[in-house]
């Protein structure tokens, strides 16, 4: 650095610096947008490019804008104060500046509100700037290229730096209790044992434990608690249900559904090999290197293989879809951003988005980043390809499900091939000038026509679900298509047909506005705060996916392993080390614990990557099990208030899907095999039958499967239809599968007290729970003892089992003589919609093949008084919170 | 997604706790904090205290109700080209241009343009505001729905009706304060038309449903008493304040207890508001009950305003199918008969309760229409496509500017012209006539300060009074 004396004379003064390290890079980020960026465009007349032209002021303000030495009355300073009504500065909240900014406004000012020229700029920052500039591909704007971080907002892009542990030491607790030290804040206890292995059981594989294993495990956990914890850590484990459990907290962040969403929301009929495959690789205990570069990759992996192709149903997962209605070139686009996203999120912890119409406001992303990125999508094509079916997979319930959708599509040709001999026979040329539909038609039939073939093409698309075939994709051209309506097949030359796509930023995120190329790559920052070795993005017809998936399970990329480890911890603990799984940037939560995060990745990569031991080390912690109870919480709030630390573990609500499950496991209901394609739940009646509208009419009527035991499946096998959410898991924040979800929200609504107390649904259940628990043969005091034991994984109090003894016999007693009497089910619905030709109702009957031989769960009828008395008492345990919150 | 607050400002730590609260422990709370205030906490004095959305699902076509096009007379059946981005969407075979079946006058004082088919609502038009300006991104009915109801194309996004009521509150604590009255056919893209997205549950939309139980699972099963749940509830109590005693710092557990006790009182207050028992017998024809081709409609209306009289904030009425691709003049014709004597009867009954003034009344539909068909079933048949590029909408009371027509389209009512607005704009001016700031109206979810207009927009001046 040389500093020639002319341009350095005299003391950078206070004002001066101010100006050049924050003053200045604040207008150009908050201001300049509306005050000079645009010179035609000036808001307010109020341009704040130069001294000059800001001193002069606007339409609202005058010289009071800068009053020089006086920041307090400056209304430049006033302003950003949001106290000046309709004057709040900058405009939107989102943009507020903090107390801290508007302070170097009103200082600047202060100090004479000097304003040194670029050169003299250039030098202050090199003496004096804080903050580091990050080295990426190249930004849209020069200021946002040299733009400086807050170190502490990079964490994420640098290489791990986990100290070392002492010999001996547990490292979950060596860096916890170290914390926790510090803050002079003592942890909880050891759990009660009920209380841990209810909470481990679901936590692991998101059902209860039964009460034997509940006995055993606490005379176990009495002699030695750690060896107690890792045994059935262990044992649980290698349940399938284990991989059910974490592949369901996986499908979330991916946002899994077995249809495409929008206007058609036709069925994705192979996505279910996908949701089978990640309970595969979770139960197998697959590198979760190896996981990433199959799902991003398999197809470049190696074509041949089921499992490759499967799993890159990952990259279809979004709501898709192309109609006739819709614009291929912006579909299409729809397509290469969320895959772009989705890509970010769940790997890097990155909303790539926030990069696509500009360089990102707040992270070391360039838009080019973003489009380089994009780039290495532009030559995937959806495809559902041939793919034999493996061992692995459940192939039970083929049959049925194929005679149902056969049975659904000969009804709906029935019908179809009935009305267009009646269309034919009736149909005349419309006449005359005003032709207003008389054609001789009803106006029902006509719409009738549509609706039906439209069900029609569903259906045969559906006959898919049992073929095998895997949602997947190849690289290739792009070929524009017209309308999506059943399976994509590989073409024979995938070169041959259609256009290479051309890589190139486009301007405003808009698919018309193309401006400079790009090739393909990743986040650079990551590549130069992360240390990373330069890796070769091949672009033409080169794998671009595998070099992209090589590139993120790199073993020095500093995101990957972070990632998915605090994603790991937060399924274990109910949040993360950094508080936002998907965001690890600097609007995204701080960790924690940030040695221990990298502690636990460095871990995690030298033990092969495997989540299963990642779990065991977690499950080894006296953390682990801690009581959610602390003999001082006033301590706790006042030396934790944020609850950072881990005194205490959080208690939780279960999720929609521990609930139902957990309500068909008490009852006996519950039917544990293991993946295959979806199961149709019961789901409330009225929603069933509700007409919804689809491109060209109504979508075919919701139909349970027929027999008991595939209905009550987990409830991560039901059909998830986009559409048509089952308001049972909707009502308890089971998340909609449009946006990726990195945590469940836990709300306390009425609809949910509904919906627990009052569902035929849960009448069903109680009633089974009920018998289950009669048939067993005990006296009444220790049939009410079960109850309690399968319900809540202990004995009642003897006031509870008293209590409970005589609400049984009071309620017995109020249905002695009662007559219920059996449920119909009938095979067919009269729905009444709106014809679109003509504006005016119209009403057709649906046929139900489903209920031909529906054969119901245990109903009121089935079951004498004693029984349903006793049901009443099993509705108020499911409803309990006891029921619902693990400690 | 709401783990962590950059700056959390009273209204939103409110409503942050109110996720795990429940709808009656946070208007209490609210009410506590507000000290007396009933209408939460508005950015700036609005006129509109409430909002009446009328949906007019599918896309009412602007050319044959508001928007005379006499110019498509000379081209009537002329062949028409399409150009331009919308070319691959709707320009499959011969496309030719329609002139609207229906004939127009100037009504009321102000002259606005109509068509005759809307016998009651031309004598309103003086209370009306008539947008011409409006323009949305897609030519697709879920995601243009989306756009509409929720800013974002691609759904997700909370409901307008939710951004209102978690900025104002609801002011009864036994209804929710979002209500929505769908068709008893539910709109492409389904319920997350009405989605709290990423606001707390409370927010979302409740559907009261045309037929069935008005609210899902609202009474328990065929022969369970209400003395049955009564004990039911008891034995619960009883076994959860056991549990609680061990937990007393654990407020989501009573929290829960209380929900149950709300539900149990809806089960009560619910069927009263939809009893129309004590309405006049003039009221009830005049919404057009009892006339089967009105009465759906009518009672949609007719609940809207007896919902906003009892505190609910935001109702949205669904009506349609508008989307009239053949058979324009009997397609449109119905629809139009089907909600013209309920919407005119709403707004003269908001009017003379004196609720007009300070009820904003809104009637769109996700997009207008084309001036062009193309070839249907081998024949001409005179209808329409989708225009994202033009359309009509009108808006009532709240503090809008009645009896005029804002913003124009070109001469087939193509494309807008004057006063071009994003949907987006109109966002912000809804909010704004009820007094609430897009631009402070944020929620942080997944990194980002997410408002109802996605990016920020501006107020359209020329529709305020």
């Amino acid at each position: 650095m040389s500093l020639t004396s002319g341009l350095w004379a005299g003391e950078v003064t206070e004002g001066e610096k101010l100006f050049a390290l924050k003053v200045k890079p604040l207008f150009a980020e908050k201001c300049h947008a509306c005050h000079g960026d645009d010179p035609d465009k000036i808001k307010g007349d109020f341009n704040m490019l130069t001294r000059g032209a800001l001193f002069k002021g606007g339409d609202s303000f005058a010289e009071e804008v800068v009053i020089l030495g006086k920041g307090e009355e400056s209304f430049l300073y006033l302003v950003t104060t949001r106290k000046e009504k309709d004057f709040e500065m900058p405009p939107k909240e989102a943009d507020r500046l903090t107390e801290e900014e508007q302070g170097w406004i009103r200082d600047w000012i202060d100090h004479g509100a000097p304003w040194p020229d670029d050169k003299r700029i250039a030098l202050i920052e090199e003496k004096y700037a804080e903050g580091e500039v990050v080295a990426t591909s190249q930004a849209l704007s020069a200021d946002w290229q040299n733009r400086r971080y807050e170190t502490t907002q990079l964490w994420a892009y640098r290489p791990l730096n986990a100290p070392d542990v002492p010999a001996g030491k547990n490292p979950i607790d060596w860096f916890i209790d170290k914390k926790l030290a510090e803050a002079g804040l003592e942890a909880a206890p050891d759990a009660e044992a009920r209380h841990l292995i209810r909470r481990m059981s679901f936590n692991v594989t998101g059902l209860p434990p039964t009460p034997d294993r509940v006995k055993s495990f606490a005379s176990a956990y009495a002699k030695h608690p750690g060896d107690a914890v890792k045994a059935l850590a262990d044992e649980l484990m290698a349940t399938p249900q284990y991989g059910e459990q974490f592949a369901r907290h996986w499908l979330d962040v991916v946002r899994y559904a077995d249809s495409a969403g929008f206007a058609n929301d036709y069925t994705r009929p192979n996505a279910w090999r996908y949701r089978d495959y990640v309970v595969r690789a979770f139960n197998d205990d697959k590198p979760y290197n190896q996981f990433i570069r199959e799902q991003i990759a398999g197809d470049e992996i190696d074509p041949a293989d089921s499992e490759m192709l499967i799993a890159t149903g990952f990259l279809r997962m979004g709501p898709w879809e192309q109609t006739g209605m819709s614009v291929f070139k912006e579909t299409r686009q729809l397509w290469l951003d969320d895959v772009t996203d989705s890509v970010g999120q769940t790997f890097l912890a990155h909303a790539m988005q926030c990069a696509k119409c500009h360089d990102h406001k707040f992270d070391p992303v360039p838009t080019r980043d973003y489009y380089r990125m994009m780039a290495v999508f532009s030559t995937t094509q959806f495809s559902e390809r041939e793919a034999p079916f493996l061992e692995e997979e459940n192939r039970t319930g083929f049959a049925q499900s194929e005679e149902w959708v056969k049975a659904k599509i000969a009804g709906y040709q029935d019908q179809h091939a009935r009305l267009l001999a009646k269309v034919k026979a009736q149909k005349t040329q419309e006449s005359g000038e005003a032709k207003v539909g008389n054609n001789g038609l009803d106006p029902g039939d006509e719409a009738s026509m549509s609706r039906l073939s439209k069900n029609l093409s569903r259906h045969k698309w559906e006959l898919d679900r049992t073929r095998p075939i895997a949602f997947s994709v190849y690289t290739g051209n792009t070929i524009p298509v017209k309308s999506v309506s059943k399976r994509i097949l590989l073409p024979n030359q995938p070169w041959g047909k259609g256009t290479m796509e051309q890589d190139r930023i486009l301007a405003g995120g808009s698919a018309y506005s193309p401006t400079d190329p790009v090739t393909p790559g990743a986040l650079s920052a990551a590549q130069s705060l992360g240390r990373m070795e330069t890796h070769d993005f091949p672009a033409g017809r080169g794998s671009r996916r595998l070099a992209l998936a090589e590139w993120i399970s790199d073993r020095e990329n500093p995101l990957t392993a972070r990632v998915m480890v605090n994603r790991v911890w937060a399924w274990n603990f109910g949040k993360g080390i950094a508080g936002n799984p998907n965001n690890f940037g600097g609007t995204g939560a701080v960790p924690t614990h940030p040695e221990l995060l990298d502690y636990l990745a460095r871990w995690f990569m030298d033990n092969g990557w495997s989540v299963k031991k990642l779990n065991q080390l977690i499950a080894s912690s006296e953390l682990y099990r801690r009581s959610s109870r602390h003999p001082h919480p006033s301590q706790v709030r006042e030396r934790d208030a944020k609850g950072r630390l881990y005194a205490t573990l959080m208690p939780r609500r279960l999720t929609a899907e521990e609930l139902r499950d957990a309500i068909l496991w008490s009852s006996g209901e519950l039917n544990l095999q293991v993946g295959g394609i979806p199961a149709r739940p019961d789901i409330n009646t009225e929603v069933a039958l509700q007409p919804r509208q689809i491109m060209g009419g109504t979508a075919s009527v919701y139909e349970p499967d027929t027999k008991p035991e595939h209905r009550n499946r987990r409830s991560l096998y039901a059909e998830k239809v986009r559409g048509l959410r089952d308001p049972f898991l909707e009502t308890f924040n089971q998340p909609g599968p449009d946006k990726s979800c990195e945590l469940r929200e836990t709300s306390t609504v009425a609809p949910q007290s509904l919906t627990l107390f009052n569902t035929e649904e849960m009448q069903e259940r109680s009633v089974a729970f009920a018998a289950r628990l009669l048939a067993a043969g005990l006296n009444d005091l220790k049939t009410i003892d079960k109850a309690f034991e399968l319900a809540l994984g202990r004995m009642p109090s003897s006031s509870e089992r008293s209590t409970c003894l005589k609400h049984w016999q009071a309620a017995t007693q109020e249905e002695q003589g009662k007559i219920y009497k059996p449920k119909e089910f009938i095979n067919w619905t009269e729905r009444t919609v709106m014809a679109e030709k003509t504006g005016e109702p119209y009403s057709f009957i649906e046929f139900m093949p489903a209920f031909r031989n529906y054969e119901p769960d245990t109903q009121m009828a089935d079951v004498d008084a004693r029984t349903r008395g006793l049901s009443q008492v099993c509705l108020v345990l499911f409803n309990l919170n006891e029921f619902s919150y693990l400690d | 997604m709401n783990h962590s607050y950059a700056s959390l400002n009273r209204r939103e730590a409110l409503y942050g706790l109110g996720a795990g609260l429940g709808t009656v422990a946070l208007n209490s709370m609210l009410k506590a904090v507000e000290a007396g205030a009933t209408t939460g906490v508005a950015h700036h004095p609005a006129k509109a205290k409430r909002c009446i959305f009328l949906m007019m699902e599918g896309g009412p076509s602007h050319i044959d109700t508001f928007d005379p096009k006499p110019d498509l007379t000379k081209h009537h059946l002329k062949k028409f080209k399409r150009s331009g981005d919308m070319e691959s969407a709707m320009s499959s075979g011969d496309r030719y241009f329609v002139k609207s079946p229906f004939d127009f006058i100037k009504a009321g004082r102000s002259g606005a343009d109509i068509s005759t088919e809307w016998h009651y609502l031309k004598e309103m038009v003086d209370d009306m505001c008539f947008y011409r300006g409006a323009q949305v991104d897609s030519v697709n009915h879920p995601t243009a729905c989306y756009q509409l109801n929720t800013g974002n194309r691609f759904g997700g996004d909370p409901g307008i009706g939710a951004w209102v009521n978690y900025g104002l509150g609801t002011l009864n604590e036994n209804l929710p304060g979002f209500v929505v009255l769908p068709r008893t056919s539910y709109p492409q893209g389904g319920a997350a038309n009405w989605s709290n997205g990423f606001l707390p549950a409370n927010f979302q939309g409740t559907p009261l449903r045309p037929t069935g139980s008005p609210i899902l699972d609202l009474n328990p099963p065929q022969g369970v008493t209400r003395e049955r749940q009564r004990k039911n509830l008891d034995l619960m109590s009883t076994l959860n304040k056991e549990h609680l005693g061990h937990r007393p710092e654990r407020g989501e557990l009573e929290a829960r207890m209380n929900s149950y006790e709300l539900a149990y009182r809806m089960q009560m207050e619910v069927p009263g508001i939809l009893d129309f028992a004590g309405e006049r017998k003039s009221t009830l024809e005049a919404y057009g009950i009892g006339d089967a081709k009105t009465e759906a409609f009518g009672r949609k209306c007719l609940l809207a305003r007896r919902l906003v009289e009892q505190g609910v904030r935001f109702v949205q009425a669904y009506a349609g199918n508008w989307d009239s691709h053949d058979y324009i003049e009997r397609a449109h014709g119905s629809l139009i008969r089907s909600v013209d004597k309920p919407i005119a009867a709403l707004l003269g009954d908001l009017k003379e309760r004196g609720m007009l003034d300070d009820t904003l009344v809104v009637w769109c539909g996700e997009f207008g229409r084309t001036a062009d068909n193309g070839m249907r079933g081998g024949s001409t048949s005179y209808g329409r496509d989708h225009n994202p590029k033009a359309m009509t909408m009108w808006f009532a009371g709240g503090g809008t500017k009645a009896g005029h027509t804002i913003g124009a389209t070109d001469e087939i009512g193509a494309e807008a012209v004057e006063c071009v607005h994003h949907i987006r704009d109109v966002h912000v001016t809804l909010l704004h006539l009820l007094g609430l700031d897009d631009n402070k109206h944020t929620y942080y979810h997944a990194g980002r300060h997410k408002q109802l207009s996605q990016f920020g927009g501006q107020v359209i001046s020329e529709l305020l009074a």
